[in-house]
């Protein structure tokens, strides 16, 4: 699978600037083990650093719980969700999106 | 200035454990504190990935009703950890340590936290249950706290701090901070490196802006890297399961000629060195030597494997540290498989804990006055070498600290903020949101991350530190004025904190790489390949660095000797590493 790139729609919106939510593709290549993490840290660090999702203080290993997320629709963790083809990115609650990925945690969520 | 403004007494940078135990304590003596957490409330920053370990002496462990070596006392491991730190450790500090740890393990076992297991001289906690106490004791008592918030610039007025510029990250708004002392608790600065261990906020700006405050900052070159971290596949890089199981279980430990890169040294050096964490040290110091030599693999490092330790007694361990292989929600089995079958796994050091840091005294205060710090951003008491707990330390710092920057808050006045110095510091944060073309970002930080892991990794030398400080110079003269966001909105601007981040690590790493190169000798986790010896008649000294007129200036002191003389004369490295560790108190336990 090397040397192959898979296709990451990514599901985008700033509240500030965009009428409405809108999805972009980005090519990314494959890597076997890789996450949506790291398809996202692919996306932003080479293709688009507009794009936002929980990162400034995110853990990478599965225990902060804010790269929640829907990897094809399925809600998950992004930084462990492995992937091995051509996915789809969106929040974990289009009703709360403060940039792209990133969503406003409210006083209904509990505390771990 | 627009924004809002927040009032308070005791201001908290960071909610990891130091943080959090500091804004308890404070609280309790009857402050008003407000805590910042750059990230999610007891979920950010090094605390909560932890294992997690607590020390203390044995004797103080009976006392307090757990299985400790009765054999064992203060006295015993402040030998210990003194010898493990090469000397050079601020003894004071040491005995503080000490002296705390029962009072704060007491304060574990109060919480009700669950103790998994126990040694002589330990209890292990997890990370995660431990900062959930600590947010649950902080709420109780009151302590402000607030969530995705970073400090950008301390303030002071006549060398006494007053508050500070922060940033609401989800928004993007500043926040004034007006108060009358500071616990500076921002942990370590993992990010400047490229691997690291997962840590995604650590880049350290708590020491950068209490050193631009006028405090002093040293032994920036003692940087402890964790060996035998995961390097494959991407979606484990950076775990450190596999050292957890050398630690527990041993294994192998091969280059690419298929050989024990171990079998080269001295037998109570791979005992000690494998079986205790004295293993940060040696085996990332044994596996950059293999991979400096050309030995390596593909992503820089060498192959662990099981080996001979029994796939049984493996597999026993691994069921309790990784219960259905589940290593903090990451799926192992993978690897358990890979174990069984004795196949390797690509592993190598990785940047895991800072041994220096603010230069704290035994009340953990700086020289500016109203500031304190506590934690792992601190110069604390492990000297060159940390093998005890810095769970304990977070603790044990930010007790005091929290305590005693509440005393000096309740009996002084706020000097109030500088309209004109906050406009400042906004304009000059504000810069790469407003220039309008100019470099990406993450790929110039991903360059010096990667750069400091070759440069100022376990094993160093002249040429490479300089080019690494020359390299770090063309940066700033050329690469960080330039820097530059593609998205001009302010909400949630992950290029925004990535550029503002990316200065203070650029601060650390040059403080850390021009230390490194002013210490021409080898001491604990710094290794000079051009120095390989220890030198106890030049070198028992602390680094200090100081910025003056637009430059940094490395200097020394005698460290603080309290019962244990240091030794005198030069000896190779690995002599006196076997010297130190053959000092070790004749009691139990692993530290």
């Amino acid at each position: 699978m090397a040397g192959k790139n898979i296709t990451v729609k990514v599901f985008r919106y700033d509240p500030s600037v965009d009428a409405e939510p809108y999805y972009r593709e980005y090519a990314v290549p494959f890597e076997k083990g890789m996450s949506a993490m790291d398809a996202l840290d692919y996306i932003y660090q080479n293709l688009d650093s507009t794009l936002a999702y929980y990162d400034h203080a995110g853990c990478s290993l599965g225990i902060c719980a804010r790269c929640t997320g829907k990897i094809n629709g399925k809600a998950g963790l992004f930084c462990q969700t492995p992937i091995d083809g051509d996915i789809t990115l969106e929040p974990a609650n289009k009703e709360r999106v403060v940039k792209d990925l990133v969503i406003k945690r409210g006083k209904k969520e509990k505390e771990a | 200035m627009a924004g809002r403004k927040i009032e308070t007494d005791v201001l908290v940078v960071g909610g990891g454990g130091a943080g959090f135990r500091a804004a308890i304590a404070a609280r309790e003596k009857g402050a008003k504190v407000t805590l910042l957490s750059k990230g999610p409330l007891a979920r950010c920053g090094a605390s909560p990935m932890a294992g997690a370990d607590f020390t203390l002496d044995g004797k103080s462990m009976n006392e307090l009703g757990r299985d400790g070596d009765p054999g064992d006392s203060k006295e015993k491991c402040f030998n210990d950890i003194v010898t493990q730190g090469y000397y050079l450790n601020n003894q004071k500090l040491v005995q503080q340590y000490l002296d705390r740890a029962p009072r704060l393990m007491k304060d574990i076992m109060d919480y009700g936290t669950e103790i998994k297991l126990s040694d002589e001289r330990m209890i292990y906690i997890v990370g995660t249950q431990l900062m959930d106490m600590l947010l649950k004791r902080a709420r109780a008592v009151g302590v402000d706290l607030l969530e995705d918030v970073m400090l950008l610039e301390l303030t002071t007025t006549g060398g006494k701090v007053t508050g500070g510029l922060g940033l609401d990250i989800s928004t993007g708004n500043f926040i004034s901070f007006e108060c009358k002392s500071v616990i500076m608790a921002t942990g370590g600065w993992h990010k400047a490196f490229w691997p690291n261990t997962g840590m995604r906020d650590l880049s350290g700006e708590g020491i950068a802006m209490a050193h631009r405050a006028g405090a002093d900052i040293g032994n920036m070159e003692f940087i402890t890297f964790a060996c035998n971290v995961m390097y494959e596949p991407p979606i484990w890089r950076g775990s450190i399961a596999p050292y957890l199981v050398s630690l527990i279980c041993g294994g192998k430990l091969t280059n690419n000629r298929g050989e024990d890169i171990l079998a080269p040294y001295d037998p109570l050096i791979v005992e000690r060195g494998t079986a205790t964490e004295w293993n940060k040290s040696f085996i990332s110091y044994a596996t950059m030597k293999e991979v400096r030599a050309g030995n390596g693999f593909a992503n820089g490092g060498v192959h662990y494997s099981r080996g001979d330790a029994p796939w049984e007694f493996v597999k026993l361990m691994a069921a309790f540290m990784f219960p259905n292989w589940k290593y903090k929600a990451i799926d192992l089995s993978e690897w358990g498989r890979m174990l069984e079958n004795d196949e390797p796994i690509e592993v190598g050091p990785a940047v895991e804990y800072f041994d220096g840091g603010i230069l704290v005294d035994e009340r953990f205060a700086t020289g500016v006055e109203g500031l304190y710090a506590a934690g792992e951003c601190t110069r604390g008491a492990f000297g060159s070498n940390r093998v005890f707990s810095a769970i304990t330390e977070m603790l044990v710092h930010g007790f005091d600290a929290g305590e005693n920057a509440a005393e000096y808050a309740l009996k002084s006045s706020s000097a109030g903020l500088n309209e004109k110095t906050l406009k400042e510091i906004q304009a000059r944060v504000e810069e790469p949101l407003i220039r309008k073309k100019g470099l990406n970002i993450p790929q110039v930080r991903r360059r010096i991350q990667e750069r400091a892991h070759r440069q100022l990794g376990p094993i160093r030398n002249e040429d490479e530190l300089k080019d690494f400080i020359g390299f770090l110079e063309s940066v700033k003269k050329d690469e960080l004025p330039k820097l530059s966001t593609t998205s001009k909105s302010r909400i949630y601007n992950k290029e925004w904190i990535d550029a503002l981040e990316l200065d203070n690590i650029v601060y650390l790493l040059e403080a850390a790489a021009r230390s490194a190169l002013a210490r021409t000798e080898s001491r604990g986790v710094h290794y000079r390949e051009d120095f390989p010896y220890t030198d106890n008649d030049s070198w028992l000294q602390e680094s200090v660095v100081k910025y003056r007129d637009g430059a940094f200036e490395i200097g020394k002191r005698p460290v603080t000797v309290t019962t244990m003389t240091p030794p005198k004369g030069k000896m190779p490295y690995l002599d006196m590493m076997k010297k130190m560790m053959e000092s070790r108190s004749d009691t139990g336990g692993k530290h």
